[in-house]
Order: structure tokens, then C-alpha cells, then sequence
């Protein structure tokens, strides 16, 4: 199975099937797939506050999905992201509670050099923790998801170890850290967030969507983006041609862990100011979802993304609408929807095929 | 004293390595024919489900352990349809197949038993849990005795490993590869859907939420430290149970220097990164895994 560039249909058809399939089973749990679909697809418009938090998902799948995509087109299956996300997401926190002792936070250029210390900190150790993956996939010839697994379990563990240890909240019993400094959360104060009645949507939402394009423009029109697609097309011809095999498998990990660390930093800095231990809701997978959605299309992506948010935000809303069924809808329907796309962009392949 | 903490400590390991074992023996026989597997946390779990609510209804640990695997190998036909006849992705289907174990077992116990979390607790007298053990020690041993005498003695078992590393000579002599990779994967998920059976019935006396914990995972880094090998793996698992069950004696003793237990939990992962790290394991991989047919 191989992402296209241009976008076929098959995609959309395979989506529509999966939502077709899973209302079908929300019969055996005694419920109306009418009702079912309503709240699902409705509930993102009941409020300001709502819709809000579906552009937060959105904002979170929209580069989950990026760190699954641009590896793919390198012909690499990068499922690690969800440990990069939890990682970076605790460097963000630490530094939070940290660097304000370095910068100082009474001038406004204090502030502003804080930020973007923790930002690039937390970018860098997303770009490290993803070039683990790299470095065994190229030295050692490990397969890259079996490496990706074993850090997802490795990088919870020491960040759940860490911030129970050293950073928990004194004034909590949930096993979180304490809240960045105060004049670090200054999302709280952006036009967005402002906009949909202090909601978690932030700005890194516009920080994603020009990602997408930048991304675009990245696979298509550079000398590295094309380098990069001919080698997951064709790892051997690409080689012959002098395109180098680690700058490749480098280059497009550094990229996914640059999109994870921002994952954690739209959680931590534009919404909970806090490391929550299992806050993400597998954001790493269900990147997947969103790029095979889109078929690795960055700026199909973005609407993916959003299709997705507003599934997962519906599906929160299963708990209290119906008797049956829960939350745990969510992981459900996605899961049906990846059978479906998976099953339906091989079937449109094959017809064209013939 | 310190004979009794030892032979606790090695009785708690065994008991701690018995759903690993399975989900390793199963995963050994999927990876080996071609068919990278992770969706093994997937049958582990719908495998604790159905035995618990099998045993539960009907009072019979043996009839847990046919329902959980029975179930498993109905799940994995999703799977197989869809890598096999759709030619999907494997990685992609066993990480919805995770997705989907995670997502539908509350709604079925809420549905049953009306509680998302767990199942009602078996029955736990002592003559039931007699039996139980009796059940476990020998399915666990013909479950042993089978998967080896397959992998290793068997006609059956050279042609998966050929389905794995050449697949051109198992069409050559007429077997389709594909045939066998289905087998594969199919006793996969029996196997390991009986491991998630011990894991409910009796490690525990109920289903709970996510109760697998990463076991099937870590049961596949079994199978990957051990360098695809059968004997080999369940050597690691015992291993990985070891360090299971000094996680739990660790939190009754008092050994004056404490151990986290986030690292405990995180050693058979670092063990593995540190396998992967100092053997040359692309001779060890099956050559044609995850290759589509």
C-alpha cells in the first residue's frame, strides 16, 4: 500500500464505509445509529467552548498526523510518536517550572526568550528522541517499529518516573506535574483562545495548518522533500542516484520528532500548563488515522484532522447521550474507519490496475 | 528465610511469565512466517474478556479457556481478511486491531454486566481454583509441548518459516505461503488469546480494564531478543517474568535502597533496545517479513 500524490477517492469512500459499518454495530448495543451519528457529528457545534476544543484535537491530530506522514514517504513506519509526544510534553512542563530562575519573567524580553527557550528545548529533545529510531534503523538495521515500541513503553515509564518523583503538583492528588510559571502561560491571553470563551485551542492551531503548508511546499518543492520521496519509493535506485541513506532516515525522523515535541507543546503551553501523566489519548496513532485518512496529503491532513476531532469529541459526548455505549466509541469508530480506508485505497488501486 | 523468599520469588516468576509465554509462543509463529505482529496486546485482552465472562457464566475455567480462544481466532480474522485478501498493511491493522480491542470490550461488558470496567469476579472457593490451577498447568504444558513439536518437527512448521524467509520456494513445491501465513497467524491468535484466558481467570479473578498492561508487547520484544527463536524466547520471557515479580515482592520487602518501579516496568523494553543494540539482528529477521504476497 503506497500513498498517491494525487488524491483519489478511494479514501473518502473507505471513511464513509467505516461510519456506515460502525453504525451498523451500534445496533447490537441496542442504540438508534441516527441518534448515534447526531451526537457524534454534532456535538462539536453546541458551544463556542466545544467547538474550541474540537480545533484543539484538531490542532493535536494535525501533527500527530504530519509525524506519521512525512517518515511514510520515506518508506519508514513511524509509530514512535506517541513516546516523543509524552516526552517532549514533560521537557515543556519541567522547563515551564524552571527557566524563569535563568530568564526572569518581570520584562516583557525575559518572557519572550523564556518561551522560546522551552520551545526549542522541547523541539530539540523530540528531534533526539525520534533520531533513536534513526540511529538503530540505520546502524543497526533494527526495524524501525520494533525500536519505536519499545521507546513508546521506555519514554513513559521515565517520564511518569520523573515528574512523580521530582516535579509532581504538591497541591494535587493526580499524578501531574506542578503548573508552568504563570507569566509562561501566556496563551491564555491569545486572540484564539479569547475567541472561544478560554477553550484549549490556542494559536499553535494557526502554528499547524501553516505547518501543513510548509510541509507541502517542503515534499514537492525541495531539492531535499523530492529526495526524500524518491528514496521510500525506491531505497535502492534512490542510493545509486547519491541520495544517502542516513541523511534520509535522519532527516525524516528529525522532522516526525519535531511535530511530536509540538504536540506536547500545544498541550502544555496552550492548554493544561501542566504535565497530566496520560494525557494524550494515543495522539501518536491516531496520527495514523488522520495521514492514511488523507493519504499522507498535508494539507488534506488538515481536514482530516478535523473530521477526526469532531469523531472524537462526539464520541466524549456518547457517555451521557446513551445508555450503552461509552467513550471508548471513539477508539471503536477509529478503528473500523482504518480498516475500511486501509481495505478500500487497495481495492481502488487494484481496479485501476485492470 | 532467604530459601523461601527464592523459591516465592521463582513460583511468583513462573505465574507472572504465563501470559507472556503464550503471547510469545503465539507471536513467534506469526513473525516467523512473514507477518510482523503487534497486535497481540489485542488478543491478549479480548482473550481475558471472554474467559472471564465464559467462566463467570458457566462456572468452568476449561470452558473460559476454549470461548477466549475461540473468540481470538474469530478477532483475528479481521486481521487476516484484511492484510491477506485487501493486502493492507500489517503495522496499520494491528494497531487499529489494538484500537478496536481497546474500544469495544467496555461497550460489550457494559452491555452484559452493565459496568464498563471489569466483570463480575469468578467463582473463587478453593475447589474451583484447584481445578483451575490443574487446568492451567496443563494446558500450559501441552501448549508448550504442541508449539514446539509444530515449529520444530513438523513438515508444517519448516514450510512457515519458509513462508517467512522465501516464500518463491514454498509456491515452488505448491504450498501457498499465503495458506500458511494464515494458519500462522490464526494459531497465533488461539495461543495467545489462552495466555489472556490465565491472565483473567487465573493471575486474576476478573477482567479489568486494559489488564494486559503492554504484556503483549512485551512478549513480542521476547520474540525479537531472542532473535526468532522459539526456545530461545521463552528463555527471555522467563527473564521478563522475573523482573515482573521483583517489581511485586519489591513493594512488600524492605531491602533498604528502593528500586522505581517505573524502571522494573521499563527493563525488558531496555533490554531489548540493548539486544538490538549489540547483535547483528538482520541475519535473525525473517527476510520476507511484512512483504506482501
Amino acid at each position: 500500500m503506497k500513498f498517491k500524490l494525487g488524491y483519489d477517492f478511494s479514501s473518502v469512500i473507505g471513511f464513509f464505509a467505516g461510519l456506515f459499518i460502525s453504525s451498523l454495530l451500534v445496533f447490537l448495543f441496542k442504540e438508534n445509529p441516527a441518534h448515534i451519528l447526531k451526537v457524534l457529528s454534532g456535538s462539536f457545534l453546541q458551544s463556542k467552548f466545544d467547538l474550541g476544543l474540537t480545533l484543539f484535537y484538531t490542532t493535536c491530530f494535525l501533527f500527530s498526523g504530519l509525524a506519521f506522514s512525512i517518515p511514510f514517504k520515506a518508506g519508514l513506519f513511524h509509530i514512535g510518536a506517541e513516546g516523543q509526544i509524552v516526552i517532549s510534553a514533560m521537557i515543556a512542563a519541567i522547563l515551564g517550572q524552571t527557566v524563569f530562575k535563568v530568564f526572569g519573567v518581570n520584562t516583557p524580553v525575559g518572557v519572550v526568550v523564556g518561551v522560546l527557550t522551552i520551545i526549542t528545548v522541547t523541539v530539540l529533545f523530540g528531534i533526539l528522541s525520534a533520531h533513536v529510531i534513526s540511529f538503530f534503523k540505520v546502524f543497526k538495521q533494527s526495524h524501525e517499529v520494533v525500536v519505536a515500541i519499545m521507546l513508546n513503553f521506555i519514554f513513559s515509564a521515565v517520564s511518569t518516573y520523573i515528574i512523580l518523583h521530582f516535579f509532581q503538583n504538591p497541591e494535587s492528588q493526580n499524578p501531574e506535574s506542578g503548573l508552568i510559571h504563570q507569566a509562561y502561560q501566556n496563551f491564555k491571553g491569545d486572540f484564539i483562545k479569547i475567541y472561544f470563551d478560554q477553550s484549549a485551542v490556542s494559536s499553535f492551531l494557526i502554528v499547524a495548518v501553516i505547518s501543513s503548508f510548509v510541509v507541502w511546499f517542503f515534499e514537492n518543492k525541495t531539492k531535499w522533500g523530492l529526495e526524500l520521496r524518491a528514496y521510500g519509493e525506491n531505497p535502492q535506485a534512490a542510493e545509486r542516484m547519491g541520495i544517502s541513506k542516513i541523511k534520509i532516515n535522519f532527516l525524516a525522523l528529525g522532522l516526525a520528532g519535531v511535530f511530536s515535541a509540538f504536540v506536547g507543546l500545544t498541550e502544555v503551553l496552550g492548554s493544561a500548563y501542566q504535565f497530566k501523566i496520560g494525557f494524550s489519548p494515543s495522539y501518536g496513532f491516531l496520527g495514523i488515522v488522520v495521514a492514511l485518512l488523507a493519504q499522507g496529503h498535508p494539507l488534506g491532513m488538515v481536514v482530516s484532522a478535523f473530521i477526526m476531532a469532531v469523531l472524537h469529541k462526539g464520541a466524549s459526548d456518547l457517555d451521557l447521550e446513551t445508555q450503552y455505549l461509552t467513550r471508548d466509541f471513539s477508539k471503536v469508530l477509529q478503528s473500523i474507519i482504518i480498516f475500511c480506508v486501509a481495505g478500500a485505497v487497495y481495492i481502488n488501486y487494484r481496479r485501476k490496475k485492470s | 528465610m532467604t530459601v523461601e523468599i527464592l523459591f516465592g520469588l521463582f513460583l511468583s516468576t513462573l505465574r507472572m511469565s504465563l501470559p507472556i509465554l503464550f503471547a510469545s509462543s503465539g507471536g513467534y509463529f506469526s513473525e516467523k512466517s512473514g507477518v510482523p505482529q503487534i497486535a497481540l496486546e489485542a488478543y491478549l485482552l479480548v482473550g481475558a474478556f471472554t474467559a472471564a465472562a465464559a467462566n463467570y457464566q458457566f462456572d468452568s475455567s476449561i470452558v473460559g479457556f476454549l470461548a477466549a480462544g475461540l473468540s481470538c481466532i474469530l478477532f483475528s480474522q479481521i486481521f487476516s481478511y484484511l492484510i491477506f485478501k485487501l493486502k493492507a498493511n500489517a503495522i496499520v491493522i494491528g494497531t487499529g486491531l489494538n484500537l478496536l480491542a481497546m474500544g469495544i470490550i467496555p461497550i460489550v461488558s457494559k452491555l452484559f454486566f452493565d459496568s464498563t470496567g471489569s466483570t463480575p469476579s469468578i467463582n473463587t472457593s478453593a475447589e474451583a481454583v484447584q481445578k483451575s490451577l490443574f487446568t492451567v498447568v496443563s494446558i500450559t504444558i501441552m501448549m508448550l509441548i504442541v508449539c514446539y513439536w509444530l515449529a520444530e518437527k513438523t513438515r508444517w512448521g519448516l514450510q512457515i518459516k519458509f513462508a517467512g524467509e522465501k516464500s518463491e520456494a514454498l509456491t515452488s513445491v505448491g504450498v501457498s505461503p499465503l495458506l500458511r501465513r494464515w494458519q500462522a497467524v490464526t494459531l497465533s491468535a488461539f495461543v495467545t488469546g489462552l495466555g489472556g484466558a490465565i491472565l483473567s481467570t487465573y493471575l486474576a479473578s476478573s477482567y479489568s480494564p486494559l489488564m494486559s498492561a503492554g504484556r503483549g508487547f512485551i512478549a513480542l520484544a521476547a520474540v525479537i531478543f531472542a532473535g526468532w527463536d522459539l526456545k530461545k524466547a521463552w528463555i527471555v520471557v522467563l527473564f521478563f517474568g522475573l523482573t515482573e515479580s521483583l517489581q511485586i515482592q519489591m513493594q512488600n520487602m524492605d531491602i533498604g535502597f528502593k528500586i522505581p518501579n517505573e524502571f522494573i516496568q521499563m527493563l525488558p523494553y531496555i533490554a531489548t533496545l540493548l539486544a538490538l543494540l549489540l547483535m547483528k539482528n538482520k541475519q535473525l529477521a525473517p527476510k520476507e517479513s511484512g512483504s506482501v504476497l
